[in-house]
């Protein structure tokens, strides 16, 4: 009902009106937002703890058992762990063709692994493994060695760095004593710096590249496996994946470098065994050769499609196991060469806390895997029963694992539960209460089921010998159960994306922009019936122009390339319209001079957006942003330091001059005056700081500390705002007269601003914010002359559509020159604490926000209202006020539109691209940043509204 | 050509400022425009064997060395006022008309965002060179330095006649294939052709042909209705 007032009522353009309107859009954006990102954006945790050894004891299996001493959680099975990882290895690579409908070139091509596992019986393993998305290669290292499932947020310490700091393998490895030894890709790491006794690190960045990688490892390969001093090898190779990206699966450089890891194989497996005997380096070794995730024919990996989710795990034993297990999924075919080959499955998931079963240290905190029993039961170790416990009843091989498997998957699911439960009670976002309850009651049972049997089993030990297996096939069913629903319960809430929620939330937005152009229209009509004058509603061709740019734009974010030069996309729109303005300008004779000044602006702007990019693609530190980089004066040269120096101070100066001008010829009130006097004073005290900053004078003996001056800045701009604010209260009606009113109110505001900004930005704020006021004031005079030329043969709407999206995209190119890019390592931390030494998080996040959104969302919609007094004719109508801010809502509202044409296609292009390569590289950050500006630029609208409306 | 030129000379009203011609001329005028573009292209690319992915350079040059004297010497044919600037005057104009072109061009690219540097500059300057032939040398050729003409053609857009159209039409056509052909430059496909300025002119030639095209069924239609 309120909806339908607000459209009836009288006061179009009054100032309850707009704002009503501001804020219910505003409250349908933060709704649409809200509800999509929780569809899109899947949030986990990191907890910080550990798990240690002494955890165990907490823990209900080790009740009756004094015989925790010596061990961690799990005797350890083996003693040395070969892992050997191909990345974006593909199911297919390492099974044989005959599990396949049809045999391709790359299949049977690493025969090594056919040849061990049907030959060595169950003392070599293939298993199918399952990984889980996003299958890039940084999450899924982190998947495999912390046992869990990383999504897009790990909210947690490691935000933007890729070091991994959650509790994961090789952590626990250090922790207990091993010594890790790492070889091939580098992103190792930077994963893991500080871990690895040896690493022999290469660079992974060039895809181009087939070789380096791996003939580094297999150099450094061969002879560490003769060494003693590690307990654990890894090996990454990246040829495959490289070949993959370049060539595709189906091609030579592929099958070559499959048939070259045949041959590492093989080398390896014969120094491994040659090396298995008894008191042999490798007596009790485990050789694992895996793959981190598949890829498709094309060679892409990322999303969650079979073949990139299909990869791959081969392990062999050094020595045969002694009995089978009956545990075993496995799924037997004959070769091409007729030798039967038997394939397991295991999820990636299981694989940190099988491989921490086997190797006895801690399984990582937040691992939600189970041991995988086929796995398990490679480790020799497993089949051992400690025979005192179960006193004078001779046990089978079989029964023993059991019994060891049993006690191992009771430490398992303590650990998962654990997990479950702190996770739960720390995060904002925990799992639902009914999903908790009934996993709880799932591992009470099987908890209670086993205190049972142990009980049973210490009572009547003669009849345990008998009984046991069935029970201990009863306990092992109890805990799977339980470890998969955790598993499915992990999954459902971290890799899948609830649709209809984003559906919901995408309309939403369509619904907002249906208001947005119904209110648009509804404004012109009104217009249109109290003015004098008839305007048609023809459109223009610069509206039509305008109209085309902004959807251009939009629809370029639906390509990951045009995101990466987004700001190049904006310059280049930006400068066609500006060359359209000189088309006309010349059609108008008039104002060539602005019309061209407009076209080197931009010009000069597209250097410092691709200057803002180059920084992007090297990735440097942005606290480096000097004025030498934009001038390219070299620093060295005593001259360059002083025009580096000087030039900014001289900018701030002139900006200062502009600011006195602006205020000169007009009466002011004394509230604005002391306003614009104060932000010149903060203009001198930015130079100031500048000077003290500078190399060229030493004033550390002054002992001004550097704080305070922005620390002044920021108080007087707090003073200047609340002045302003409260001026408007007082005052109530305006006793200048609105029109001049209007017109100091925002340059009033847009003052007091503009200091904060400045300091925030450094040396290149100066020159931002003077390109800003000159792109401005061009955009008004050539928007005055296409007002003037037409005269009213047009509607508002196409006079001013022109306009706004010039407006909006040159703070569109302003984000961008101001070397901002849509990513988190974009986001300039050092600016939040100018002023200030120790982290507060609300005071350096508002900071930070200001310093990323002020030139190109603050200062463009406090400047908004100059579009419309700057050429209004304000003896043209009988109601000029009321036309006024009608045509001021329509401005506001246009701007609010552009954004959230933009902010939809987003919305649409991250719904689309959600399982695709860069989803969380670069959709994901871009959407972030695109609905934080949406939401920033409706809530200014709706404080501008408030402050500029009568 | 040059006895097409004639001819066109020995019909000429002297007293006219702007040619009429028959329809015959109209697509012999056309043809020759288009057909030298292609000439161009094909001697670039069967008598020197280099095309516009492997060597832009020089197939730019080749192009415009062919197309600009094709270019020139057509449209001085139809000057304005040919009684008070002779043939060799109008030719000179355009000759002129070069260079200065190209300045306007290159920095149109450059402020669209059309890479600067030492190793872009000869890609640039040839590339510019042939936008100017395209789009200011037959303007230059056949109104001098006339202002009021100048903002009729391109300001205003509003050609009358078929020479106008012809001036016209692919100047724009060119102008606006060029802009289109930017688009696939950031896509990252990594194909040769991305690179400035290979898609940017193939976009541009494409223009300019299908600005022939149009121009001369525009004139067509134009003649059949006066002829109504």
């Amino acid at each position: 009902m309120a909806v339908f007032e607000l459209w009836r009522s009288e006061n179009w353009g009054s100032k309850n009106w707009a704002f009503s309107i501001f804020l219910s859009i505003l409250l349908l954006h933060c709704i649409a937002i809200v509800l999509f990102t929780s569809g899109f954006l899947l949030t986990r945790t990191e907890l910080s703890q550990f798990s240690r050894c002494s955890d165990v004891f907490e823990s209900p299996c080790f009740r009756n058992q004094e015989s925790g001493l010596g061990k961690c959680w799990t005797k350890p099975a083996v003693d040395r762990v070969v892992i050997i990882v191909l990345d974006a290895l593909r199911f297919d690579f390492v099974a044989p063709s005959t599990f396949f409908e049809e045999k391709k070139p790359w299949m049977d091509k690493l025969q090594v692994l056919h040849k061990l596992t049907s030959q060595l019986g169950s003392s070599a393993k293939i298993f199918k493994a399952i990984a889980d998305p996003p299958t890039t290669s940084l999450q899924r290292m982190k998947g495999l060695t912390t046992g869990g499932l990383p999504t897009f947020i790990d909210v947690g310490n490691s935000f933007g760095a890729p070091a991994i700091v959650e509790d994961n393998l090789i952590h626990q490895l250090v922790q207990n004593g091993k010594r890790v030894v790492m070889m091939g890709d580098d992103t190792w790491l930077q994963c893991f710096p500080h871990h690895f006794n040896k690493s022999y690190p290469f660079p992974s960045f060039n895809v181009k590249d087939l070789d380096t990688v791996d003939n580094g490892c297999t150099e450094h390969l061969f002879p560490t496996l003769y060494e003693k001093e590690w307990d654990v090898l890894i090996a990454h190779y990246l040829g495959v994946d490289h070949a993959g990206h370049i060539f595709g699966v189906d091609s030579t450089p592929m099958i070559d470098k499959l048939e070259q890891y045949n041959n590492i194989l093989e080398k390896v497996v014969d120094v491994l065994v040659s090396q298995s005997g008894s008191g042999g380096l490798h007596e009790n070794t485990l050789l694992l050769v895996m793959g981190d995730h598949g890829q498709t024919l094309n060679g892409d990996h990322g999303g969650g499609s079979p073949e990139e989710v299909e990869t791959s795990i081969f392990a062999m034993s050094m020595q045969p196991p002694p009995a089978s297990t009956e545990l075993d999924t496995s799924y037997c075919k004959l070769d091409l060469a007729g030798r039967e080959v038997c394939v397991d499955f295991i999820e990636q998931l299981d694989f940190a806390a099988t491989l921490s079963a086997l190797l006895g240290v801690p399984f990582p905190y937040g691992s939600i895997g189970r041991i995988n029993p086929v796995l398990y039961a490679l480790g020799p170790g497993t089949w051992n029963r400690e025979t005192h416990i179960e006193g004078n009843c001779q046990q089978t091989d079989k029964e023993a694992w059991m019994h060891n498997y049993v006690d191992a998957l009771c430490i398992n699911s303590w650990q998962v539960k654990k997990y479950i439960d702190v996770y739960s009670a720390s995060s904002v976002i925990g799992f639902s209460k009914e999903d908790l309850l009934q996993v709880t009651e799932m591992y009470t049972q099987a908890e209670k089921s086993n205190f049972n049997r142990v009980n049973d089993s210490v009572q009547y030990k003669v009849e345990s010998c008998h009984s046991s297996v069935t029970d201990l096939k009863r306990q092992i069913d109890l805990y799977d159960k339980f470890l998969a629903s955790v598993a499915e319960l992990a999954r459902t809430k971290w890799t899948e994306f609830n649709l209809e929620i984003m559906a919901i939330g995408f309309g939403f937005m369509l619904i907002s922009i249906a208001i947005h152009f119904l209110v648009i229209k509804r404004l012109e009509n009104l217009q249109q019936a109290s003015s004098v004058s008839n305007g048609s509603c023809r459109m223009s061709l610069n509206a039509i122009f305008a109209y085309l740019f902004v959807a251009i734009r939009a629809c370029s974010v639906l390509s990951n390339s045009y995101i990466l030069e987004e700001g190049k996309v904006a310059a280049f729109l930006l400068a066609t319209t500006a060359i359209l303005c000189l088309r006309s300008s010349i059609l108008n004779k008039k104002l060539l001079t602005e019309a061209i000044a407009f076209i080197l602006l931009i010009s000069i702007l597209r250097f410092t957006i691709e200057l803002g990019l180059s920084k992007q693609a090297t990735n440097s530190s942005l606290l480096t942003v000097h004025l030498s980089w934009i001038l390219r004066i070299d620093k060295g040269s005593s001259v360059g330091t002083y025009i580096t120096e000087i030039v900014p101070i001289l900018a701030m100066t002139i900006l200062a001059y502009l600011l006195h001008k602006s205020m000169a010829h007009r009466y002011c009130p004394s509230i604005t005056r002391y306003v614009i006097k104060g932000t010149i004073f903060s203009y001198m005290l930015i130079g100031v700081q500048w000077i003290l900053e500078s190399d060229l004078i030493s004033f550390s003996h002054i002992g001004i500390k550097a704080n305070i001056i922005p620390r002044m800045i920021y108080a007087i701009g707090v003073a200047q705002l609340l002045s302003l604010v409260l001026g408007r209260l007082v005052r109530g009606k305006n006793l200048t007269g609105w029109k001049d009113g209007i017109l100091l109110n925002t340059v009033a505001m847009l003052s007091a601003w503009s200091s904060t900004v400045i300091v925030l930005s450094g040396k290149q704020g100066a020159f931002v914010a003077l390109a800003s006021i000159a792109g401005g004031w061009l955009i008004l005079r050539l928007q005055g002359m296409e007002q003037n030329s037409n005269n009213g043969k047009y509607g508002t709407i196409s006079l001013y559509s022109a306009s706004v999206t010039q407006w909006s995209l040159l703070a569109a190119c302003l984000f961008f020159g101001t070397g901002h890019w849509c990513a988190f390592d974009g986001l300039r931390y050092a600016a939040a604490f100018i002023g200030f030494d120790e982290f507060n998080l609300i005071r350096q996040a508002i900071l930070l926000t200001i310093e990323t959104f002020g030139f190109s969302l603050l200062l463009p919609i406090f400047g908004l209202p100059l579009l419309v007094i700057y050429n209004y004719d304000f003896n043209q109508n009988k109601h000029p006020k009321r036309l006024l801010f009608m045509q001021l809502s329509q401005v506001f509202l246009m701007y609010g539109l552009v954004t959230t044409i933009t902010v939809t296609f987003t919305i649409i292009c991250v719904t689309i691209q959600r399982r695709h390569l860069m989803v969380w590289g670069l959709f994901a950050p871009k959407f972030v940043f695109d609905v934080a500006g949406l939401i920033l630029t409706d809530f200014l609208i709706c404080a501008a509204s408030l402050f500029i409306f009568e | 050509m040059e006895k097409a030129e004639k001819k066109l000379k020995l019909s000429t009203n002297s007293n006219s400022t702007l040619l009429p011609i028959s329809s015959l001329y109209t697509f012999i005028l056309h043809t020759i425009c288009g057909l030298g573009l292609a000439l161009a292209y094909w001697v670039a690319h069967n008598v020197y064997s280099v095309s516009l992915v492997n060597d832009p350079t020089q197939t730019l040059r080749l192009i415009w060395v062919i197309e600009a004297p094709i270019v020139i010497l057509l449209f001085s044919g139809f000057r304005q006022h040919p009684n008070q600037c002779s043939y060799i005057k109008a030719v000179g104009r355009g000759l002129l008309g070069l260079p200065a072109g190209a300045i306007v061009n290159a920095l149109g690219a450059i402020a669209l965002g059309a890479p600067v540097g030492i190793q872009h500059f000869s890609k640039t300057a040839n590339w510019s060179i042939l936008m100017s032939v395209f789009t200011i040398v037959p303007t230059a050729s056949v109104f001098g330095s006339s202002w009021i003409e100048w903002r009729r053609i391109f300001a205003h857009a509003k050609p009358n006649g078929p020479i106008d159209l012809l001036i016209c039409l692919p100047a724009h056509g060119a102008v606006i294939g060029a802009w289109f052909g930017a688009w696939p430059m950031p896509l990252d496909w990594e194909r040769p052709w991305q690179e400035w300025p290979i898609c940017v002119s193939f976009g541009a030639m494409a223009g300019y042909m299908v600005g022939i095209v149009a121009s001369f069924s525009i004139s067509l239609f134009q003649k059949h209705l006066k002829k109504e």
